[in-house]
């Protein structure tokens, strides 16, 4: 595709896309579907704070719900402990969790990549027994009521929540974009590619990756907060879940982690989804086995996800390209040459 | 003589701990991969060895004539026909996330199939114990305890002693020499997940003779496993076995002054205080720094 | 003298790679390492970049203490290396290969202008200007070697470390390679260079030192190494 013509898709998808995502409360018939959006949403920048590292760096963590549920608390505590105003508390939260990536991340960005899983999945673990254990302090199983912000109908509340989350994805976007398009954005993308050649090449490889990830736990952070305020009651055993972490990841892996939509695209799918199936079938287990099996799938057969697919999709339309069709690729090339050594 | 119970209880379930333990190195020495789904299986084998016995009455140490076998095929069908397929350069990323996923999906299974429901098998020796030296031990875990040390003192001699451990360690040591050695790795490298796996099966069956079973129990298990792993240096298996012993008596100690809940914590805090100060673990892995 | 290391040790378990290495270089020559398989080589290369810690010894650049420093640091001082096995990003195209030696710079544009254009001038230098949005992983070998050679000159080194530029590379290419290393020597770029093939590194090099066992055994312009028993010897396994 010319480049021309390229760019005036993409700039048609991204106001059919906001659009679509600013009009929806005034279409939305009932409060429930609107809180499904209010959700949706929290996914959609759950997952695009995710892919600061996982698609920059190439680093999988599955603990980001953690994260999560770790600003929500500490919004919520700082807004009844503390009795901080709610969106003070919100902004607090942030910075604070955002802190508590420096040390999480120099012990699990040292080494690489398996540490850092390891990591982000014991993360949920002692985040759920901490939370659990800690009663007098966070309420345990009890649950911690949060205040709302505001005093409004419950319509009115989910509309509210779903332009503050819109707005947040924006930004959130925003920054990934930014990112994308600098060289500190080609630097982390360079040790996604490979980490040791970024290195030689001078590119401070540690320092990168862990100021990517205090950023992602920040959105993450924020997100989770926002959730708090909104939602208006927390319990460790859905706020430090293994699902949330694995449904964000299978959010970004299914819609692209090399795609700023990529994330957004694949909360629509997966969240939109999630929400059909607790209305249709309400909580079975099946939930997990569904998740696990298309998580599977598209690990095996769609690793670079569903938009790049597609884009795959239009070039064998298209003949202009078909003379750079090889065979084999060098990097295959290579890799059977080392296994035939 | 609480102290002393607790050593020996430490002692005893530090031994499970290393024979799961042995598992997980044993798949990252051979292919880089975290498996995230061995405490997934090691459930699924309790869960079979409990429905056996609710079922037709069988001992659940009988189970494993059926476990093992079964095991033992689904870690080499698990290696061959799906890590295999993942891209080479981003093997160690999404080996993770597809023995996750298989994690879930067991999880979903089993909650799906036998509810959610707590488990427990009720044997006639269920709570007969022994007096050693003042401490009172379940024959129950000095049972389970027997099976995984007589288990990892098998794969021990396996991996030393045959014609077949010894392809197995040139193939986690340098892949591409024991390949010119004549040996072919990929065969190798599925057998190995299969012994893998069919520790996990022993584990399981010698976890269900004293323990409540229930799906998401998994969760429990790795968390531990992982930090056993890490804290011994990646791709070790007297590494992993060492922090496994010291670990499961920590815990066991621990659970004195703090109580079962935040006893477990310590592995936490091993596996953070290893990758932050000495990230090629205590017991000299020589994998870890690269990975 | 540019780079120079002192008495380098490094064991991987029971086997000694590097034992007490001591090796100058020579500022503004084009110098060759050789010597048998196993001798080390890599090894030293290894340690002298920061991707492997020695044992024991010092690295010095310049005067400079290197020894233990991470990757970055040294190629930021001036030392930029290539790989044994020919490394590139994969899939980043070959432009963006080139400017990703430029990192610094945070939240500026990647593609700015002054860049591009020099990154261009490196792909053109090289001849492979018109694969400049093609990604590295659909090019071929010979291309991918240019393509990291490339990358290494944009971050300007004043020293640049080549381990086996000629390692599956064609007749034509070879001599291009050689050619292009003793141009850049020629303005001012000091080469230490790894090599099997005999024919490139006597035809282009100042100054060789020959390890065998994990130390030098001998040095010397390709005359003298030519003639020198001991490197026969170590060849032949004597």
């Amino acid at each position: 595709m010319p480049n021309a013509s390229r760019k005036i898709v993409a700039v048609g998808a991204i106001v059919v896309l906001a659009a679509g995502i600013l009009v929806f409360p005034s279409l939305a018939p009932n409060p429930y579907i609107l809180s499904s959006g209010v959700l949706v949403l929290n996914y959609a920048v759950l997952a695009t704070s995710w892919n600061f590292v996982g698609g920059f760096t190439g680093y999988i963590s599955l603990g980001h719900g953690a994260l999560a549920g770790l600003g929500g608390y500490a919004t919520g505590l700082l807004a009844t402990k503390a009795g901080m105003p709610s969106f003070a508390a919100l902004a607090l939260a942030g910075l604070l969790v955002a802190a508590l990536a420096v040390p999480l991340g120099m012990a699990a960005l040292r080494v690489r990549g398996a540490s850092f899983v390891i990591v982000s999945i014991a993360l949920v673990l002692i985040l759920l027994l901490v939370f659990q254990s800690w009663a007098s302090f966070t309420g345990g199983s009890r649950g911690l009521v949060v205040p709302r912000p505001f005093d409004l109908t419950r319509p009115e509340h989910h509309r509210v929540f779903y332009f503050l989350f819109a707005g947040l994805l924006g930004v959130a976007l925003l920054v990934w974009w930014l990112l994308d398009r600098s060289r500190f954005g080609l630097g982390l993308k360079s040790i996604r590619e490979d980490e040791d050649k970024a290195e030689a090449l001078g590119t401070p490889t540690f320092t990168y990756k862990l100021i990517v990830f205090v950023v992602s736990a920040g959105f993450t952070a924020l997100a989770g907060g926002l959730y708090a305020l909104w939602f208006g009651d927390l319990d460790p055993v859905f706020q430090f879940s293994i699902l949330t972490g694995s449904y964000v990841v299978l959010m970004a892996l299914l819609g692209g982690v090399r795609n700023l939509f990529g994330p957004v695209v694949g909360a629509l799918i997966v969240g939109s989804a999630l929400e059909y199936f607790k209305v249709e079938y309400g909580d079975t287990p099946l939930h997990l086995v569904a998740t696990g099996l298309l998580l599977a799938l598209v690990v095996i057969f769609m690793p670079d996800g569903i938009l790049p697919a597609i884009g795959d999709l239009f070039r064998r339309f298209d003949r202009t390209r078909r003379s750079s069709i090889r065979e084999v690729t060098a990097a295959e090339l290579r890799d059977q040459r080392k296994a035939a050594v | 003589m609480l102290v002393l119970q607790s050593i020996v209880l430490g002692l005893l379930l530090g031994g499970l701990y290393a024979l799961l333990a042995a598992g997980l190195t044993l798949y990252f020495g051979i292919m880089r991969v975290v498996m995230i789904a061995h405490s997934a299986f090691l459930i699924l084998a309790a869960y079979l060895a409990w429905w056996m016995h609710d079922r037709f009455g069988l001992d659940p140490l009988l189970s494993m004539v059926v476990t093992v076998p079964l095991f033992f095929a689904a870690g080499v069908a698990l290696q061959r026909l799906l890590l295999t397929r993942l891209r080479p350069a981003t093997l160690t990323m999404m080996s993770v996330l597809l023995t996750f996923a298989i994690a879930l999906g067991v999880e979903g299974l089993l909650g799906y199939a036998f509810t959610g429901t707590q488990r427990r098998i009720q044997l006639g020796y269920g709570s007969a114990s022994l007096e050693l030296f003042g401490a009172r031990i379940a024959v129950v875990k000095l049972i389970a305890f027997v099976l995984a040390a007589v288990a990892l003192t098998s794969l021990y001699v396996l991996m030393k002693r045959t014609r077949f451990g010894w392809a197995l360690r040139a193939t986690i040591q340098h892949r591409d020499a024991a390949r010119l050695l004549g040996i072919d790795t990929e065969r190798v490298a599925g057998y190995g997940f299969g012994i893998g796996l069919a520790t996990a099966a022993i584990g399981g069956t010698a976890l269900s003779l004293d323990t409540t079973i229930y799906p998401s129990l998994h969760w429990h298990w790795i968390g531990p496993l992982m930090a056993i792993i890490v804290v011994g240096g990646l791709g070790s298996v007297p590494g992993a076995a060492a922090a496994a012993m010291v670990l499961g008596m920590a815990q066991s100690l621990l659970q004195i002054p703090m109580g079962t809940t935040w006893a477990q914590t310590v592995f936490y805090v091993a596996l953070f205080a290893t990758l932050a100060f000495r990230p090629q673990g205590f017991f000299g892995g020589r994998l870890a720094q690269r990975f | 003298m540019s780079l120079e290391t002192h008495e380098l040790r490094k064991a991987f378990g029971g086997v000694t790679a590097l034992d007490g290495a001591t090796v100058s270089f020579h500022e503004g020559k084009v110098n060759a390492l050789i010597g048998p398989n196993g001798s080390g080589k890599t090894t030293y290369f290894n340690c002298v970049t920061g991707m492997i810690r020695p044992d024991s010894g010092r690295v010095t650049y310049r005067g400079r203490d290197l020894t233990g420093k991470a990757p970055h640091r040294i190629a930021r001082a001036g030392l930029g290396r290539t790989f044994q096995l020919c490394r590139t990003f994969p899939r980043m195209t070959a432009l963006e290969n080139v400017l990703a030696a430029v990192p610094q710079g945070g939240l500026r544009s990647a593609k700015a202008k002054g860049d591009i254009e020099r990154a261009m001038s490196w792909l053109t230098r090289l001849g492979i200007e018109h694969l400049a949005e093609s990604e590295a992983r659909d090019m071929s070998w010979g291309q991918q070697k240019l393509l990291e050679l490339a990358g290494v000159l944009m971050a300007e080194p004043e020293t640049v470390l080549l381990d086996e530029p000629a390692g599956g590379v064609n007749p034509a290419l070879l001599d291009r390679i050689g050619a292009l290393i003793r141009e850049l020597n020629a303005e001012g770029r000091t080469f230490v260079i790894v090599e099997h093939n005999m024919d490139l590194v006597m035809s282009i090099s100042d100054h060789i030192v020959v390890f065998d066992r994990g130390r030098p055994i001998a040095e010397g312009p390709p005359s003298v190494i030519r003639s020198d028993e001991r490197v026969l010897g170590a060849y032949l396994g004597v």
